[in-house]
């Protein structure tokens, strides 16, 4: 966590104010990115007797969608690295807009593919990053809640829009639908109008910055140890100092972010081939039709309360530093879930099993960006993000296939939610124990610092001035580090702050 | 991209994108899942009417529908059996063309009616038994003409009298329960399904003028309607370059062995503009708040320099 550095020359994150109507934009912007695709599967029966064709030639539709959304993900970074949030959102929803209205004139499902799949793919891929990454920006000592509080626009969204694209298409036909849907979908520009751009603050705010001084502590022992690679490898060509400014391929060097990233992988193998598999796995114990939607209401209403109630857990002081263990408990829990659900065969059981999912669901939701922020900063979650979900893309995308080839297979369910559960627990398992190899480290590498300094370098205390206005010792020495690392980080801020 | 699209990845999609409607919609039939329920509720209807008269315990009457799992064909016979325990039963049977049929009455161990009289009857005519066992009683039909289809109703008379009734029919055709909805100039597609193989197809529509209804083949100009069979089961009609007055309602009428069965589309034509008026409010109201919060940020960034500029004056002091 750079709060300490950046509080070097710039105020820590302000932790509330403005930062709340940011996070109510990244709550709109999520819940599109997320919930739209899966509200667009009303139109497909519709489209697919409009155009001929076969119905996995339109759920194609959905899957480009999905594809572009986590592909696009450095192209987000990139963009967001130098331009900042603001105006990627809004060009993004701009895109979504264009790629919906576009969408409602489309005369063949080829077209279809490229207006929905692709243009609103990566315009929501444009919104999804950029919200994530202000939220790390506006926020520290509260940014659990947050990032709860943003993550809860996914369900929330996916209940509105589904009645709401069923009224649509009740009266306006698949077409007007869309239309209407673009202008919806420009909402997203109002969300991103709210990223106030920040940055370098002046002397004003110097009061806020004491508070956050012992969080900043605590963020820089977690933050020291990979900020020590940084500086051999700026120092070699310039061509990778380049793409390093835009997209941080360094972050491979990273330890925490290898660990999340293998983690991940895995545990997105197993993550949402449950809920594709939740309603027809009721219908073939006997359930109706019907009962067997509740299922995934109350899965929904479930999610919606947790992912804010796991922000507000995490944040607590018993949480907070050891939030990659929560983390890592969570995923574990939720693969613990679907190894249980075999044996659930009433419907009572399946709502028990569906409860216990949205919990789970919504706990790990909200965490997973929350852990990633953790372990490498809010200056490199921008670059962390994008690289993340690039490589998640694969296995999200095969999770729900490998569980349909279990089934068709074995011609039972229980299989897949064995597979799902047992990846997941997994998942949960690899990074409770590198997590642990990996705080381990980074407190030897901590007492190591502190005794490197050890010798007098009282004299750039100083020079700090003002911006040290805590007199650790611990201070001192990385400071200059990430000064080096932020230099261009800090830039960018300011540039992004002369914007407006 | 990602790797591998097999084709059961997207039937998992294909799975997850009807249930996702109806998850959310709360229960409410959406089209894309339910189309057989709604199908058979206008069927079902008179039936119950029916069996309004013949309950006796007070229990729920419960309604089947049944598919067989293979087509038959005339030289098989099939078997349909209901297993009566406490209330009465129906069942739809869809015959699709001449066949054989065995209705079997099963009497369920643990029911209280013991040695019941029982008597296998179509409307007021009683038929005899072809075959009986202990707890079972059956009979075998041979439905060759539209006047055998019909119910067939076994009673079973002991302390109180409950009953099965085999209601066969000529199958169903899948429609749209709601309006379809296209736009002036588009095009409007109607597909009627069955499950199984008529021996041909005719769509109807409204006459312009006066009433009744015409066979669609028959109306001009012809490249304004096309009607595709992709196969057996499913007759697709498409209506070219639309007009206001071409909504309304549409049959489509398949023919059986049997007999006929239709269902019918309607179809509503709405012109451009009116999508575009709630497009408009949307999109003006997305500009209002995105010009606000821009003024907003203006107007508290200028008291913030203003506010600075106080400061650094006291500073200096």
């Amino acid at each position: 966590m750079p709060a300490a550095a950046e509080a070097g020359r710039a105020p820590g994150p302000p932790d509330g104010g403005w930062g709340w109507v940011v996070v109510f934009g990244a709550f709109l912007s999520i819940g599109f990115a997320y919930a739209f695709p899966k509200g667009l599967a009303i139109f497909f029966k519709e489209i697919q007797n409009f155009f001929g064709t076969s119905y996995s030639e339109v759920a194609w539709i959905s899957s480009i969608m999905l594809a572009t959304t986590y592909g696009a993900g450095p192209i987000s970074s990139i963009l967001v690295n130098r331009y900042g949030s603001r105006p990627v959102v809004m060009f993004g929803g701009l895109l979504c807009g264009v790629g919906m209205i576009s969408a409602a004139f489309c005369t063949s499902i080829l077209q279809l593919y490229v207006c929905v799949g692709f243009i609103t793919g990566l315009g929501l891929a444009l919104n999804l990053q950029p919200s994530v990454i202000i939220i790390g920006k506006y926020f520290l000592k509260r940014r659990p809640i947050a990032n709860g509080l943003a993550m809860a626009g996914s369900p929330v969204m996916l209940c509105t829009l589904a009645p709401l694209n069923q009224f649509l298409f009740e009266n306006f036909g698949w077409r007007g639908s869309f239309l209407i849907l673009g202008a919806i979908l420009l909402h997203c520009c109002v969300a991103g109008a709210l990223f106030r751009p920040i940055g370098a603050r002046t002397a004003l705010v110097k009061t806020l910055v004491t508070e956050e001084g012992k969080d900043a502590l605590k963020g820089k022992i977690t933050e020291d140890g990979p900020v020590e690679d940084k500086p051999e490898e700026e120092e070699e060509k310039d061509c990778f100092e380049k793409i390093n400014q835009y997209l941080d391929f360094s972050l491979f060097k990273h330890r925490g972010f290898l660990i999340y990233l293998i983690g991940n992988v895995l545990m997105f193998l197993g993550f949402f081939a449950p809920i594709v598999f939740l309603a027809p796995y009721a219908k073939h114990t006997g359930i109706d039709e019907y009962s067997a939607a509740f299922l995934l209401s109350i899965l929904a209403v479930v999610d919606m309360v947790a992912r804010p109630a796991t922000g507000i857990i995490a944040n607590s002081r018993w949480v907070r530093p050891k939030i990659q263990y929560f983390f890592s408990f969570t995923i574990a829990f939720n693969g613990a879930c679907h190894l249980l659900c075999p044996l659930a065969s009433s419907y009572t059981g399946l709502v028990v099993y569906s409860s216990f999912f949205g919990l789970a669901f919504g706990m790990v939701c909200a965490m997973l960006f929350e852990t990633l922020m953790d372990l490498v900063g809010a200056a490199r979650f921008t670059s962390a993000v994008g690289l993340v979900t690039i490589a998640e893309c694969c296995t999200i995308l095969l999770g729900p296939p490998i569980g349909g080839i279990l089934i068709d297979t074995f011609g039972d369910y229980k299989y897949m939610f064995i597979k799902c559960g047992a990846v997941m627990v997994l998942a949960g398992t690899f990074l409770f124990i590198m997590n642990y190899y990996n705080y381990r480290m980074l407190a030897k590498e901590e007492k190591e610092r502190k005794r490197k300094e050890e010798d007098p370098k009282s004299v750039r205390t100083e020079d700090e001035g003002k911006k040290n206005w805590n007199k650790d010792s611990t201070q001192d020495g990385p400071e200059l580090e990430p000064l080096r690392e932020e230099g261009e980080g800090v830039k960018k801020e300011m540039n992004g702050t002369a914007e407006v | 991209m990602p790797a591998a699209f097999s084709g059961q990845r997207l039937q998992c999609l294909l799975l997850l994108l009807p249930l996702l409607c109806t998850r959310v919609s709360g229960g409410s039939p959406a089209e894309s899942a339910v189309t057989t329920q709604d199908s058979n509720q206008t069927e079902v209807n008179p039936v119950t009417k029916m069996q309004a008269g013949h309950e006796s315990s007070g229990n729920s009457v419960a309604t089947e529908r049944l598919k067989p799992a293979s087509k038959q064909n005339s030289q098989s016979v099939s078997g349909h059996e209901i297993v009566l325990s406490g209330a009465s039963v129906e069942k739809d049977i869809p015959v699709p063309s001449s066949t054989k049929i065995e209705l079997t009455c099963k009497l369920d161990e643990n029911s209280d009616l013991k040695d019941p009289q029982v008597t296998w009857k179509k409307g007021s005519e009683t038929i005899s038994h072809t075959s009986k066992t202990q707890n079972s009683w059956t009979i075998e039909l041979t439905i060759s003409d539209k006047s055998h289809l019909g119910s067939y109703t076994c009673f079973l008379k002991g302390e109180k009298e409950i009953s099965a009734v085999f209601h066969l029919q000529v199958p169903n055709l899948e429609g749209r329960k709601k309006p379809i909805i296209s736009y002036e100039g588009d095009k409007a597609v109607m597909v009627c399904k069955t499950e199984y193989n008529p021996k041909s197809w005719i769509w109807y529509m409204n006459v312009t003028n006066g009433t009744g209804r015409v066979s669609i083949d028959k109306v001009l100009p012809t490249d304004k309607f096309l009607i595709k069979i992709k196969s057996a089961e499913v007759s697709r009609l498409e209506i070219l370059k639309l007009t206001k007055e071409d909504g309304g309602v549409y049959w489509c009428e398949a023919s059986f062995d049997l007999g006929t069965s239709e269902t019918r589309f309607e179809l509503r034509v709405l012109s451009i503009t009116t999508p575009l008026k709630p497009f408009m409010a949307v999109v003006i109201e997305v500009a209002v708040l995105v010009i606000t919060i821009a003024l907003l940020e203006v107007c508290s960034k200028r008291k913030g320099k203003r506010g600075e500029k106080e400061f650094d004056q006291i500073e200096k002091l």
